[in-house]
């Protein structure tokens, strides 16, 4: 008995009892539906948080030194740097083939005060932060854009402020006569003591934070006199630094080689590489959901096929009497079984992927109501999911068939003539 | 000239466990059965001779003895050989037809071409051309229940000549046909025997249906009780 004559008395078989084999693989087709639509939506709603990655720029490493432990004795004191990224680090790693910038970044912020005013003008002056996003950008927000000047200093003495400071410091209202005028940080320590450094404004950004930037060699000079260490670069070094690399390739290579340097590293990729596991946890939750109901339409086909081994006793005894095998019984009754699940897999699909047409029109539709400028197609069907919904509902019939395939063979062809 | 004879029985036994109780079907039974004979097997019911049948057409295992078919024994033969004897060298026919009810005429005649993973036109050549045979030529189209009951045992008989067996076993073949459409089937297969030359053996509790055939054994308590040869001069004349 050839392939094509089993497939097809296989199909004769089933379409004698049409209701019946609808019904039946309805039963896996709710099954592949719920995976299919599960599973495409896991993966389209991956895919477009893996675009919003790339546009960030995945290729973007964030190195940072790694700090000794801190036991009761040292809690309240500065941690001790086991590994400093220091001017020296930052040269050598610019010295590394395919890296596009290494930008060193400074971080004043951490409990100093620091106020912005008009050189001499005791009676206004603003507490200010000292920007860092260097080359960081926030994907929900839109990047900082310069109103004049620049929005990084290009060298020592130079700073860039927001237009919320040049407002509320009185710096002027046109922004372009600001650049070129000159303004002071005054650092207040907790011992009493102050210190006054001078900048020319070179930029104004929209920022409507009371925002500065600073070059990191003058951020160091204002750490140094807070901390009253003149050498804290050679000590500390820079609080991080921001590694552009040429491609996300040379930046997956860059981190567990830095790591092994003793620097702590920080990827958008590692952040992306741990959205993942958790997509894939809720994939596997997801998929479970339409696992179970194919578990359930697998007993269905059971089912079925041992009514079918009842009504079709005689028949199995006459062809077993005129020379079928057990194994061509066997082969039709799990033909029969898998025709089953195959058919509820390819309706499956195709009401899952309908589905997911409509819904995604619905999703856009909201998230245009509600004004959330996100474009894109959250149901995505990968011909592996293709793949897998259809084998999976060919696997699912061909399992619920062995049993009753197995028992169909065995039957013994004089009981089964003798079956009214 | 023992290679004339194609079945032989030796000292044939079949016991039946039926509950706490056994069965003796088949209680030692010595038959030959030469190529291109009719032969009938009466009885009254129990005495063994469906169980022989059974037994002939390799369904069945002996629990002692042997069953010779040219030179293929068959109690010792492994379940694939069996299989291919069925398939190949048998053609059965029942009592109640026994027609795949989804299957076109053609389609039932070529079930064992089909299981021999014969081709399909090739298969339909065979089985029109059986068809025409039994007088259905016009009928291959048609499902079993759109056919009489002689029309269907006619489709079974083709069914049973499609592998061009050697050997044909027929339980009760018309057990289910009024008397004159059996009268139509017997003597289809009265001639079949002898214009295609294959042997016969029927299973037949009806001394009409018995009387077609070349010999009559009549079988009692499983064991063979005695042989009567049929006179039939009228048939003599028309071979002479």
């Amino acid at each position: 008995m050839n392939m094509k004559d089993l497939l097809r008395t296989a199909f004769s078989n089933l379409t004698r009892r049409k209701v019946r084999t609808s019904l039946t693989s309805l039963g896996v087709t709710v099954g592949i539906f719920t995976i299919v639509v599960m599973l495409s939506l896991g993966v389209g709603v991956q895919r477009e948080i893996q675009k919003q990655f790339d546009a960030i720029g995945l290729e973007n490493v964030v190195v940072r030194p790694r700090d000794a432990e801190r036991n009761d004795a040292t809690r309240y004191l500065r941690p001790q740097r086991l590994t400093a990224i220091s001017p020296e680090k930052i040269a050598e790693w610019r010295a590394l083939p395919n890296i596009v910038s290494v930008t060193p970044v400074v971080d004043v912020n951490e409990s100093i005060s620091k106020r912005l005013r008009q050189p001499g003008d005791d009676a206004r002056s603003e507490a200010i932060n000292v920007d860092i996003g260097v080359g960081i950008t926030n994907p929900f927000e839109a990047p900082p854009q310069p109103l004049a000047g620049v929005l990084q200093p290009a060298g020592n003495g130079q700073i860039v402020i927001s237009q919320r400071l040049v407002s509320s410091l009185d710096l002027g209202s046109d922004m372009a006569t600001v650049l070129g005028k000159p303004v002071q940080i005054v650092l207040e320590s907790p011992r009493g003591e102050s210190q006054t450094f001078d900048y020319t404004v070179v930029g104004v950004s929209n920022s409507e934070d009371r925002l500065v930037a600073l070059t990191a060699e003058d951020s160091i000079a204002l750490k140094a006199w807070w901390f009253n260490d003149p050498d804290l670069l050679k000590t500390e070094g820079y609080d991080f630094a921001l590694i552009k690399a040429k491609d996300l390739t040379v930046a997956r290579s860059l981190v567990p080689q830095l790591r092994e340097q003793g620097f702590r590293v920080q990827s958008l990729e590692t952040v992306l590489d741990l959205a993942s596991k958790v997509f894939l946890v809720i994939n596997i939750m997801l998929g479970s959901v339409g696992g179970l109901a194919l578990f359930v339409a697998s007993i269905g086909i059971m089912n079925t096929m041992v009514m079918a081994i009842y009504e079709r006793t005689r028949e199995i005894g006459t062809m077993k009497a005129i020379g079928a095998s057990r194994s061509n019984i066997r082969t039709l009754f799990m033909a029969e079984a898998g025709m089953i699940g195959l058919f509820g897999g390819v309706v499956g699909l195709l009401l899952g992927w309908l589905s997911g047409i409509g819904l995604n029109m619905v999703a856009l539709k909201y998230l245009e109501d509600n004004e959330v400028p996100l474009q894109g197609n959250f149901f995505v069907i990968p011909p592996w999911l293709i793949l897998l919904a259809l084998g999976f509902g060919l696997l699912v019939g061909i399992v619920a068939g062995l049993y009753p395939a197995a028992r169909a063979a065995r039957l013994d062809p004089i009981t089964a003539l003798r079956h009214e | 000239m023992t290679n004339s004879m194609l079945i032989r029985t030796v000292n044939l036994h079949r016991q039946y466990q039926m509950g706490k109780t056994v069965v003796n079907a088949l209680a030692g039974v010595d038959l030959q059965i030469r190529r291109g004979e009719f032969v009938a097997l009466v009885g009254p019911s129990g005495s063994g001779k469906s169980t022989l049948l059974n037994l002939i057409g390799g369904l069945d295992r002996p629990s002692q003895g042997e069953i010779w078919l040219d030179d293929l024994e068959l109690g010792r033969a492994s379940d694939k050989k069996l299989v291919a004897f069925r398939r190949d060298r048998v053609g059965f026919i029942f009592q109640s037809f026994n027609l795949l009810p989804t299957n076109r005429a053609w389609e039932n005649v070529a079930l064992p071409l089909m299981l021999a993973g014969a081709r399909r036109v090739e298969r339909q050549a065979r089985a029109e051309l059986l068809l025409d045979q039994v007088g259905l030529g016009d009928r291959a189209d048609h499902r079993p229940a759109e056919l009489s009951g002689g029309q269907q045992q006619r489709v079974a008989i083709a069914r049973a000549l499609a592998n061009k067996p050697v050997l044909i076993l027929a339980d009760e073949p018309t057990g289910n046909l009024d008397s004159k459409t059996g009268r139509e089937v017997l003597t289809l297969l009265q001639n079949l025997v002898h214009d295609e030359n294959v042997t016969l053996l029927m299973v037949t509790h009806d001394a009409t249906a018995a009387s077609y055939a070349d010999r009559i054994v009549h079988m009692r308590d499983g064991l063979l009780d005695r042989i009567e040869i049929v006179e039939r001069p009228e048939l003599v004349e028309t071979t002479a």
